[in-house]
């Protein structure tokens, strides 16, 4: 296992510097200028260009990248070039709430896609699989921002259980910093949920046919004994391993979901850098996202190995 | 809101003296304002004519990068004179100097305050009716009542409570939902919804945004005025109106100048407003009929995008086929900059109250004039004569050629203005809205209940 971790650890750094350069050198082929950004519609060539100098982006790309690797090495992501505003500080912040949201409803679709997937493959081309399948179906069909519109227009404007608000911070008021998680992460979860579900319904079909399991009931184990014992504990590898992608896509890719609640998080903060041309932002929050993601492929290959012993990680 | 002009607007949308109490030019070439006294900025320290020339000279030096640096470029000495007055000297007069100094771009700050080293981006610290207090990155901005304002009794509010929303949806469903009292930029296919409410009011104007199609006068064929007066003639404004924003807006068919500015020209109206027949004629005499030609617009905006459609749309008409490709903002902006398309569809707001704002579209050295790559010696002149003049019937004769000769020439074609504005509950009371160029100050607003 610490042999694996080490290997794993040397491919992090390598992958990250990889991903770090290419993000650098991407932004700066996108057209788009951060200065023409910030100066606004009638800035002249001459402002253009006197902006350029004060944010440091006229200087050679070689000195810019060499100056920001050697700073990201130091772990300083450096100043937002539009804001001002550290770009960590802005990070750790906005991660947190990500985070929150992301584990939420992955929790939430777990509870609910494991056992559905699991019945819809115990009860194959029958009512219930086809009941489950189709809404299985219609989860992955609904676009996040439809259901979400949806559910802002009924919980927030005709029912008005769960008003939009602004974002409140865990600290400041626990019970409506819960109430405001309920839409967004449920938007979250049903997506997710279908995924899971047929995922779970496929492997447990497959698991199904395996000749231990016919043993298992030869040997007159009861249902309830061969299903928790023998299959749903080797059906869940794949699931464990759609989770960790889903996780890791929707670090940065939730803005939709982040724009419909208002909720504050890494997504929405990517989204702003791209769009303003921000380098730094969009280059930091890149770089911990690809971090992040290696990590949470690590800790999936590590629950492979927990979850199914013959696995050996080596 | 936490900064103050030298100059603001009233009701009517008539100039008058905000940190300055009087104000005017003394001589042809020398503005004077008259500093208000015993006004302090919120760290307590007194403004005084120091700063107000600190702040004007930061707005003129390069290093700063200032948008407002080019309407400096004729001013020779920026110094403080007797009685608490600031004057400045100008190189040639400048009619419109006035509106520049009330326009947001032109803040005053403390000399002492920003010599400390501070980042004004991420602090605030003026004399305005608000003070900066706290800011949660993406969550939102707090400000609390300046109790020293100098205006007595202003500002009404205790506290705003900023909070960025940027889906139309979620932010119109806050307000119509109670969690927000008060929201901006409110997306035309809801303005029927918020007319209808009698809980909600809609505060608005069809003046100052409007959209145009842009030219790239360096290309073929529409260097050629035939096919610009064809693109002209080939849309009509009220049908654009209609299809763009369902109506919340209004069509432009002769000058840009807006009713009530100088210039305003009544017996312009209607000259171009979708006759397909003479648009085809000059397609047909340029040798272009049909023409299939490139055009450019974004997909950021949905005030820029819908107009671009519509008139796409109405093209057709008059057998131009226009293939309409939708940039991101700032990729569009660069390939409008690069003249990399024959024909681009844009909007914007007019960014001063003076018709001296048709500078930057028409005069060769405008920003956006040498995005069309045009020139014309006679709208050149007129241009000048109009900026540096200062009697106001001839300016009214001046601004009224300009249009023409842009309606005869057309460097750049105007279509339609887009209804813009505010929504408020019924109980927030004193807010009017003014145009695009008159900086919100929240001042006057109160909350009945």
């Amino acid at each position: 296992m610490g042999t694996f971790i080490a290997r794993r650890l040397i491919t992090l750094v390598v992958q990250v510097l990889l991903v770090a350069t290419i993000v650098f050198l991407m932004l700066r082929l996108v057209p788009g200028d951060p200065a023409r950004g910030i100066l606004g519609e009638t800035a002249s060539d001459e402002q253009v260009a006197a902006m350029q100098h004060r944010l440091g982006i006229d200087r050679p790309l070689w000195k810019q990248y060499t100056e920001w690797l050697g700073n990201t090495l130091q772990l300083d992501l450096g100043k937002s070039l539009i804001s001002g505003r550290s770009i960590s500080s802005d990070i750790a912040i906005r991660i947190t709430r990500s985070l929150e949201l992301i584990v939420i409803s992955v929790i939430l679709s777990l509870i609910v896609a494991i056992p559905l997937g699991t019945i819809a493959a115990l009860r194959a081309n029958r009512l219930a699989d086809f009941l489950l399948s189709s809404l299985a179906m219609l989860g992955l069909s609904i676009p996040g921002f439809v259901i979400g519109t949806i559910f802002v227009l009924l919980f927030g404007l005709v029912w008005k259980v769960l008003p939009q608000s602004q974002y409140v911070s865990w600290t400041d008021d626990p019970i409506a910093h819960m109430k405001l998680l309920i839409l967004p992460s449920l938007t979250l979860a049903i997506g997710n949920a279908a995924v899971i579900l047929r995922m779970m319904r496929s492997s447990m079909l497959e698991v199904l046919r395996q000749d231990y399991v016919r043993t298992a009931r030869a040997k007159g184990l009861t249902e309830t004994a061969v299903i928790r014992g023998h299959t749903v504990r080797n059906a869940i590898n794949p699931v464990v391993s759609i989770v960790g992608l889903e996780c890791a896509t929707l670090l940065g890719g939730m803005v939709i979901v982040e724009q419909i609640f208002n909720w504050p998080g890494l997504s929405s903060l990517l989204l702003s850098g791209v769009l303003s041309r921000d380098y730094p932002v969009v280059q930091g929050v890149v770089l911990v996202i690809a971090v992040l993601t290696i990590v949470i492929n690590v800790i999936v290959d590590i629950l492979y190995g927990v979850l199914d012993p013959r696995i050996r990680l080596s | 809101m936490c900064y103050s002009t030298l100059l603001t607007y009233d009701r009517d949308n008539n100039l008058i003296g905000d940190l300055a109490e009087e104000f005017g030019w003394v001589e042809d070439t020398t503005y004077q304002l008259k500093i208000r006294q015993g006004v302090t900025f919120h760290d307590g320290s007194d403004l005084t004519p120091d700063d107000v020339v600190f702040s004007l000279k930061r707005i003129q030096d390069p290093e700063t990068a200032a948008t407002n640096a080019p309407f400096f470029a004729e001013v020779s000495d920026i110094a403080t004179g007797d009685d608490n007055t600031v004057n400045l000297t100008f190189n040639k007069p400048f009619a419109a100097f006035p509106f520049i100094l009330a326009s947001t771009n032109s803040y005053i700050v403390s000399q002492k305050w920003i010599e400390s080293g501070v980042d004004p981006k991420t602090e605030m610290m003026g004399t305005g009716p608000f003070v900066f207090k706290e800011r949660v990155p993406g969550v939102s901005i707090t400000l609390e009542k300046n109790p020293n304002y100098f205006l007595p009794d202003l500002p009404y509010l205790d506290s705003i409570l900023y909070q960025p929303m940027p889906d139309d949806t979620s932010r119109m469903t806050a307000l119509r939902s109670g969690s927000v009292d008060f929201v901006d930029y409110v997306p035309y296919t809801q303005m029927g919804i918020i007319d209808s409410d009698p809980n909600l009011v809609f505060e608005s104007d069809s003046i100052s945004g409007f959209g145009w199609i842009g030219f790239n006068h360096e290309t073929d064929p529409v260097s050629d005025v035939r096919i610009r007066q064809a693109f002209a003639h080939g849309m009509n404004r009220d049908t654009m109106v209609e299809t763009a924003f369902a109506g919340y807006g209004s069509p432009i068919t002769g000058g840009l100048i807006p009713e009530g500015m100088i210039g305003y020209s009544e017996d312009l109206e209607g000259t171009y407003n979708g006759d397909y027949d003479a648009a085809k004629a000059l397609l047909d005499e340029a040798g272009h009929n049909p023409l299939d030609i490139d055009m450019l617009s974004t997909s950021s905006y949905s005030v820029i995008q819908r107009p671009a459609e519509a008139a796409q749309a109405e093209l057709t008409e008059a057998n131009i086929n226009a293939n309409l490709e939708l940039q991101e903002w700032l990729t569009f902006r660069q390939s409008v900059a690069d003249g990399t398309f024959p024909v681009h569809a844009w909007g914007t707001a007019i960014d001063y109250g003076d018709p001296d704002f048709l500078w930057n579209y028409m005069h060769s050295t405008g920003n956006s004039t040498k995005w069309f790559r045009f020139k014309d010696d006679q709208l050149d002149s007129m241009l000048e004569e109009g900026r540096f003049s200062t009697d106001e019937d001839l300016r009214n004769e001046i601004y009224h050629d300009i249009q023409a000769r842009a309606l005869e020439i057309l460097p750049w074609i105007y279509t339609i203005r887009r209804t813009q504005g505010e929504a408020m509950a019924s109980y927030v009371k004193g807010y009017t809205h003014l145009q695009s160029w008159v900086p919100i100050t929240m001042r006057e607003i109160w909350l009945d209940q």
